[in-house]
């Protein structure tokens, strides 16, 4: 027979049709109804808009929703998830394909496309899915990873979806072998089974038994779509919705403003004080675990879990939405449920849990449908802190010593200046033409480690003949620890100060080697008047190298390895400029630990933690030190005031096991440029 | 019962020691670019007070004798929860003595009205004179308990906590007393609450000069009457060190017990 002429007949075998149809209509409306009822919720959540720049929108879509980028960085979970997905797809395609055949009467089902795509493709997708399932099921129920949550709702979905891909091959097969289909062999997998099945069926059993798993397959699949979206099956539609109105800003710039004239709570305590967007995440979430699996203080054994919060939280707002609270107590009205308070109300959301978040991002780099978990612990922080004035001692004074003091480091013998003793820096009034502004941060100037960092890069700065300042005994606190534990009331005034002091003085670019500050005044003052050019110092060091200003004359033989701060890498996707300074300064490549870049481990300083003290077995840093030691480096680099003393502090900590030597990016190239330097 | 808090306004007292300079001319510290604070046990006195509001009630002001920029300790304290807040505005004498202080203390709370309960910083991070409570007394004519750390009330008045060397002193004192407050454990001033700080900037703060007051002003103003500072210096810490030599252990030892016995000596 002439393949132009293949196709097969719809329905063939198949009586009252019509009940199908009829079949469908309650299909879309349960299915409907499941939607509807999330989005309404969502609906009460406070506005936000996520609907701006549609092309970068599209854009981010296509990368992350159909080309999953992020979902197939976990290879194993990749793997069955990419086959899942694309037979999902795949099989969508050709029920459209059916149906525009059938039902529009517009008969495309035919000839080689039949053969190639509808029968051939079809048929190994098909089979592809299988697998996937069974990789899935394999790993659900032998692997097991800890990260996984474990339902059994988990496992029915798995369990459905494998029923309606065999019953679909039987269906193709018992229809091949009853039809002695001509084209049957274009269906691989589905002629296997009539090969297999004609000799042991009479055509009568082949016929029966077809309809009979015909209906099965349909109900089964039906079945599904309605149930679908009251299960996290759901994420096939919530999570292209939520990565298209994902945060378009950098990491470091997630964080909500809060308006003082109008808010009526400080930070977050109900489900009422969200955004709409908040909420949508909440049931955006597919149980991945990624989130946990890359969180550091989780990592070190600590109660924070962001998958945990986020599912936590899903589970109070659908309960919520029923009126019921902790479980039972069903007296509640669903508006009383949606103002009660969440915080410690779920495990997740214990105090203890908020206190231990770095605002590092790994949980928002890691998700593949783009959650925001960490503003929404900085959110309930914020109300801890500003509504309850309930926060760990040793962060009250970092918080108090920021108000009265301008810096969080209560009791450092330090001044403003006295790392440049000796230089010849000049300040801001000495020098009010000078081109760039070097702001040297409270670590920079009042720990003493790090002031040896700030002398290194005043005097790169100063051997590149870069005409530059500082602001001296004017300087204070940027107000990024305050805002990350949660005050911020406090960060607003301090924004607001600095702005106007530094636009007072007409600065325009600034250079600092702190990634906090640096985050800071790129992300968040612009908001209170402050824009100004900002560069972290491995930024403008490299381009003082590559334009010739800085000669480095030495390569130092130190096998070195590069720790990624949070705030320069993930929250603003620098990764490169202090990798070229580490190039520059030795004989070799930096060596990678198995954490970097967009997923390097915390140094456990970020977010206010450097001012808590962590129980020794669970220490952020304790961990980094061991990833860092695990490498064959003899020298760490880093660019962070915070990271340099974090990770101090843990190497000391597993002294007996190697030395290895912290160094900050400036220190490696000042050694390098300046021949009377020693290493 | 109606308390009234009286603070100070301080230069931070933990400015680093690198940075901390003296005035010789006006013989005081040099402001240079520390920052003002309440003074601590101020702020002690005030947690007690608070503390205490809560056990058995009452309404407390707060009241300083300072300069314009004292506000910035009042409303401080109306966050931590104070019920009202009044500056005397010292125009005179910026160091006045403890003397002077006392009296204008003692007018502004008369001025304030009935008062069953003053409260006083043991004594101030920067002068460290610990007299202002003892006079305040005297100026207003009632008794004066030191160092408590601790009040509660029972149905014959105060009871006032006091530690010492051997234990625990409690007295039994009928309002209206001056009380001393001294630091401890369960007096860690509060942090207010962000919202609390807010509304701080909201509320009514009232202002007095001096000549608002029923007191001699001009002599408030002179201050300085009962004493006067001649100089102001920063001590000079000078440290030696020296290596103890000898052959063996013992003599080692024995020249140390004898270097020790001669610098013993001459001290
Ligand atoms: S920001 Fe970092 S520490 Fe905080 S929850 Fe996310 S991964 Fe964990
Ligand atoms: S929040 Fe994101 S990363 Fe975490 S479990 Fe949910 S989907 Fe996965």
């Amino acid at each position: 027979m002439n393949d132009s002429q293949a196709t097969r007949e719809v329905f063939w075998n198949i009586t009252q049709v019509w009940a199908m149809y009829a079949l469908l209509v309650p299909t879309l409306v349960i299915a409907g109804f499941g939607f509807y009822r999330r989005v309404r919720v969502w609906k009460r959540g406070l506005p936000l808009d996520r609907t701006d720049r549609p092309i970068e929108r599209i854009r981010k879509l296509i990368t992350h929703a159909l080309a999953q980028r992020r979902t197939t960085r976990d290879t194993s979970a990749g793997i069955f998830h990419t086959l899942i997905y694309t037979g999902f797809i795949i099989l969508t395609l050709a029920t459209t394909v059916v149906f525009i055949h059938q039902d529009f009467g517009l008969p495309i089902m035919r000839g080689k496309f039949y053969l190639y795509f509808q029968s051939f493709l079809v048929d190994v997708f098909g089979a592809l899915t299988i697998v996937g399932i069974l990789m899935a099921a394999f790993r659900r129920s032998i692997q097991r990873p800890k990260k996984l949550v474990y339902t059994d709702e988990a496992a029915m979905i798995l369990a459905v979806i494998f029923l309606i891909a065999v019953t679909g091959f039987l269906v193709e097969g018992w229809r091949i072998a009853a039809t002695s289909d001509p084209w049957g062999h274009w269906s691989p997998f589905g002629y296997l089974i009539a090969r297999a099945s004609g000799p042991l069926m009479s055509d009568e059993t082949l016929k029966q038994s077809h309809a009979a798993v015909w209906w099965t397959h349909a109900v089964l699949v039906f079945g599904f779509i309605a149930w679908a979206p009251y299960t996290k099956m759901a994420h096939v539609a919530f999570s292209p919705f939520n990565i298209y109105t994902a945060s378009l800003a950098p990491v470091g710039a997630s964080l909500r403003h809060i308006d003082f004239d109008k808010a009526e709570t400080l930070g977050v305590n109900s489900l009422a004080a969200f955004t709409w967007k908040d909420l949508a995440d909440f049931d955006a979430c597919t149980e991945c675990g990624r989130c946990t699996n890359f969180c550091p203080a989780n990592t070190v054994g600590k109660s924070l879990s962001p998958r945990d919060i986020i599912l936590d939280l899903q589970l109070f707002m659908r309960n919520s939405e029923r009126g019921i609270q902790n479980g039972n107590s069903a007296l509640r009205t669903p508006h009383s449920a949606f103002n009660s308070p969440i915080i410690g109300t779920v495990e997740a959301t214990s105090p203890d849990a908020l206190w231990a978040c770095t605002t590092c991002g790994a949980c928002m780099e890691a998700c593949p449908v783009f959650i925001e978990q960490m503003p929404k612990i900085v959110d309930m922080r914020r109300f801890l802190v500003m509504e309850e004035a309930d926060f760990p001692d040793t962060m009250q004074e970092a918080v108090t010593s920021i108000e009265s003091r301008g810096h969080p480091f209560r009791g450092t013998s330090l001044g403003r200046m006295d790392w440049a003793e000796g230089l010849n820096v000049q300040t801001i009034d000495q020098a009010d033409d000078a081109e760039v502004l070097l702001w040297v941060g409270c670590g920079g100037a009042l720990v003493e480690r790090n002031t040896r960092v700030t002398r290194a890069t005043a005097q790169l700065l100063e051997k590149a003949g870069v005409s530059f300042a500082v602001l001296g005994r004017e300087e204070k606190c940027t107000g990024d620890p305050a805002r990350r534990i949660g005050n911020e009331f406090l960060f607003q005034n301090l924004a607001k100060e600095n702005s106007d002091k530094l636009n007072r003085h007409g600065v325009k670019k600034i250079i600092t080697a702190c990634p906090h500050c640096f985050n800071t005044f790129r992300n968040e003052y612009p908001q209170f008047g402050g824009n100004f050019e900002v560069y972290h110092h491995s930024q403008y060091l490299a381009r003082l190298v590559d334009e010739g200003k800085l000669k480095p004359e030495k390569k130092s033989e130190k096998k070195v390895t590069f720790h990624d701060p949070c705030y320069l890498g993930r929250h603003n996707d620098e990764y490169d400029a202090p990798r070229q300074l580490v190039k520059i300064a030795s004989r070799s490549n930096p060596i990678e630990m198995k954490q970097s870049r967009e997923q390097s481990f915390c140094c456990g300083g970020g977010g206010g933690m450097s001012f808590i003290e962590e129980p020794p077995d669970k220490r952020v840093n304790g961990e980094r030190a061991r990833q860092i030691l695990e490498t064959d480096a003899e020298r760490v680099a880093v660019g962070c005031p915070f990271c340099m003393t974090m990770l101090e502090d843990g190497i000391n900590a597993r002294k007996g096991e190697r030395d290895v030597r912290v160094m900050d990016v400036a220190e490696l190239l000042w050694e390098s440029v300046s021949a009377d330097v020693r290493g | 019962m109606n308390i009234v808090v009286c603070i100070k306004q301080i230069l931070d007292p933990e400015v680093p020691a690198r940075d901390f300079r003296i005035d010789s001319e006006r013989r005081e510290a040099a402001r240079g670019s520390a920052n003002l604070v309440t003074n601590i046990f101020c702020e002690n006195a005030l947690e007690t007070a608070l503390q205490f509001r809560e056990r058995a009630g009452g309404r407390i002001t707060v009241l300083s004798f300072g300069s314009e920029s004292a506000e910035d300790s009042l409303r401080k304290a109306l966050a931590m929860k104070a019920d009202a807040a009044a500056l005397v505005i010292n125009d005179g004498h910026p160091h006045p003595d403890p003397f002077a202080v006392a009296r204008a203390l003692a007018a502004a709370i008369r001025k304030i009205g009935d008062f069953d309960l003053i409260l006083v910083g043991r004594e101030s991070g920067d002068w460290g004179a610990g007299q202002t409570g003892a006079l305040l007394a005297e100026e207003l004519g009632v008794p004066c308990v030191n160092f408590v750390d601790h009040i509660d009330s029972d149905s014959d008045g105060l009871r006032l906590k006091r530690q010492t060397d051997a234990g625990w002193e409690i007295f039994a004192a009928k309002p209206p007393v001056v009380v001393t407050i001294t630091n401890d454990e369960h007096n860690v001033p509060r942090v207010p609450k962000t919202r609390d700080v807010m509304m701080s900037y909201r509320q009514t703060l009232t202002k007095w000069t001096l000549d608002d007051l029923d007191t001699d002003a001009a002599s408030i103003r002179a201050a300085n009457s009962y004493y006067e500072i001649v100089d102001l210096l920063i001590p000079v810490k000078e440290t030696q060190c020296e290596f103890i030599e000898g052959d063996s252990l013992e003599s080692r030892v024995e020249n140390l017990a004898r270097r020790i016995q001669e610098v013993t000596d001459a001290l």
